[in-house]
């Protein structure tokens, strides 16, 4: 492998790492309260609005409807509002974001389910407010679970950011379709892979033993 | 003195099922209450009223003087931090260590940092678990859990301490040793324990007073000695009474007979003693009196609401049998004769 293939490959696995964990994190800060608003308002929540706790939900599922790919295209408009441009790794984190944030939501939302509610009853009985129940209770119990979450998340965006390459994102899976499918350069194309291995590896290993650090 | 808690006739219901209807009962200062009723008796529904998390549909609860039907939610927040409540399953946050959980409600109620440890300390070596503060809920035993769920309770300084069925998910030798704890906390803090069961064995020991629920309606309220005594007529409480009562062996039920029989037989009767009659010497007199021999066939004395009580199942065998009977009859809260067997020469 020549120096200048290894070069290319490594500055392409910075692109892909930059908007995998760009949007991970986007989707984590903005769909955890969306999870929290959804189980919130659902029939057993804190707060009991079924109408509003059915709308999110129908928003929810109707973004996780539309294949990554088109959404990409739908969103040029919207990613050059947010980003200025459509083109180019950061305008990428945009689509990214907006696909990851009801995905990081729904499996964020099935953690939280899965806090036992006689916790959620001993707090309240304990006269604790409903922001220290979702603190306390909801977040802290569904922790290990969340952690869990967060590595699926970012090992979607590992595969969703190689369709990003369509908007000229850059990142492994454009390097691999432009040089190793487009120009036959077997090397490239085992050097992508082998570096998306590890880097989807490490994540799981790394989000693993945190989860289970976490679970006590 | 007020009553620290009084209930006026609340009533409860979810839909077309009533859960509670037109319940009134009131609890002194340091008092023990137990609250027993089969499950669907509507212990929960009571529960949560009580310790307002449901609002009753109608009546009154009265905690040390305030009405919880009348308080607006956000004084309910502050009154609960008043209430300790003790679950069934310990409902302890997995995430957080035993001081993590004990903090908890001093964290609720504002209670500085740095005093907190301290108060930690102080609660955990009264239920018994020194050393404990770094350890997680999943390295405890149930009991141990539920030492930590009765620190909890206690931490904010409550005026009254509610037990949800606190020793159904544990092994007879726990469930001991946390009545024992229970007891000891009512000893020496003087707090007022209501305690909500389906097990009569769980209120035995040290209730003062015991409340019988039964679909819905407030069906009892007295000692357990009241109705050992004459609390026959009722057939939920003879259902909860028979966990602890002795029963006649099924092999002397089947030669049972209700008249005395021809030829030598013994008379087998139950019989309630409290108080002086149950630690004083009655058979001996009866046979040094009547020349009745008597034979203990199931029972015993036992400690109920701290004073010694029997109640034991005994056959009497002699001449003057029914003397000794009537002498018991004085002697005896209650005395029932079951029948007649005859007796082996």
């Amino acid at each position: 492998m020549s120096p200048l293939i290894l070069k290319l490959i490594l500055h392409s696995a910075w692109q892909t790492l930059e908007m995998v964990v760009a949007s991970t994190a986007l989707s984590v800060i903005l769909g955890l309260p969306l999870a929290l608003f959804m189980i919130a308002t659902g029939p057993q929540g804190l707060y009991r609005l079924p109408f509003a706790a059915r709308l999110m939900g129908m928003v929810v599922d109707a973004v996780r409807a539309v294949p990554f790919i088109i959404l990409l295209v739908l969103l040029i408009p919207v990613t050059r509002f947010i980003a200025g441009t459509s083109l180019g790794t950061e305008a990428a984190i945009v689509p990214l974001s907006i696909a990851g944030i009801p995905y990081f939501a729904r499996i964020a939302e099935m953690a939280l389910r899965e806090v036992d509610s006689g916790l959620v009853d001993a707090v309240r009985a304990m006269g604790g407010t409903r922001m220290t129940i979702i603190r306390s209770v909801l977040i802290a119990e569904a922790l290990p679970g969340l952690v869990t979450g967060v590595t699926v998340t970012l090992i979607t965006m590992v595969g969703a950011s190689a369709m990003a390459g369509v908007i000229g994102a850059g990142g492994l899976g454009d390097l691999a379709i432009r040089y190793g499918y487009q120009r036959f350069n077997t090397t490239v194309m085992f050097g992508v892979v082998v570096v998306l291995i590890i880097m989807v590896s490490l994540m799981q290993v790394i989000g693993n033993s945190l989860a289970r650090w976490l679970k006590h | 003195m007020n009553p620290i808690l009084d209930i006026q006739h609340v009533t409860h219901s979810f839909g077309q099922h009533t859960a509670l209807q037109d319940i009134s009962f009131s609890v002194k200062q340091g008092e023990v209450v137990g609250l027993i009723g089969r499950s669907g008796a509507g212990k929960s529904t009571l529960l949560r009223c009580l310790c307002a998390l449901e609002r009753p549909q109608q009546g009154h609860i009265l905690l040390d003087g305030v009405d919880l039907t009348t308080q607006p939610e956000r004084q309910l927040v502050r009154i609960r931090r008043r209430i300790g409540l003790v679950f069934q399953h310990f409902n302890l946050l997995t995430s957080r260590t035993v001081a993590g959980n004990i903090a908890l409600p001093l964290q609720i109620a504002g209670c500085p940092r740095r005093e907190q440890a301290g108060r930690i300390a102080e609660l955990l070596e009264l239920v018994g678990l020194k050393g404990f503060e770094k350890k997680y809920p999943s390295q405890l035993s149930g009991g141990q859990k539920q030492r930590v769920g009765i620190a909890r309770a206690l931490a904010a300084n409550p005026t009254l301490l509610l037990c949800d069925e606190a020793t159904s998910a544990l092994d007879p030798e726990s469930t001991n040793s946390i009545l024992n704890l229970l007891a000891d906390i009512n000893r020496k803090l003087g707090l007022t324990i209501v305690l909500i069961t389906h097990e009569m064995e769980v209120v035995r020991r040290f209730a003062q007073r015991i409340l019988v629920l039964d679909h819905g309606r407030l069906v009892e309220d007295g000692t357990l000695l009241d109705f050992l005594r004459d609390g026959q007529n009722n057939r939920t409480l003879q259902t909860l009474l028979a966990d602890i009562r002795p029963s006649l062996p099924a092999f002397l039920g089947e030669t049972l007979v209700s008249t005395p029989p021809q030829g030598h037989h013994r008379a087998i009767i139950r019989i309630v003693l409290s108080g002086n009659g149950a630690s004083e010497p009655l058979f001996s007199a009866l046979y040094e009196k009547f020349g009745v021999q008597t034979a203990l066939l199931q029972g015993g004395v036992t400690t109920i609401s701290e004073r010694l009580s029997g109640d034991m199942i005994l056959s009497f065998e002699g001449d003057r049998t029914e003397q000794a009977l009537d002498h018991l009859k004085t002697a005896a809260q209650n005395m029932e004769i079951l029948g007649y067997v005859p007796s082996h020469p």
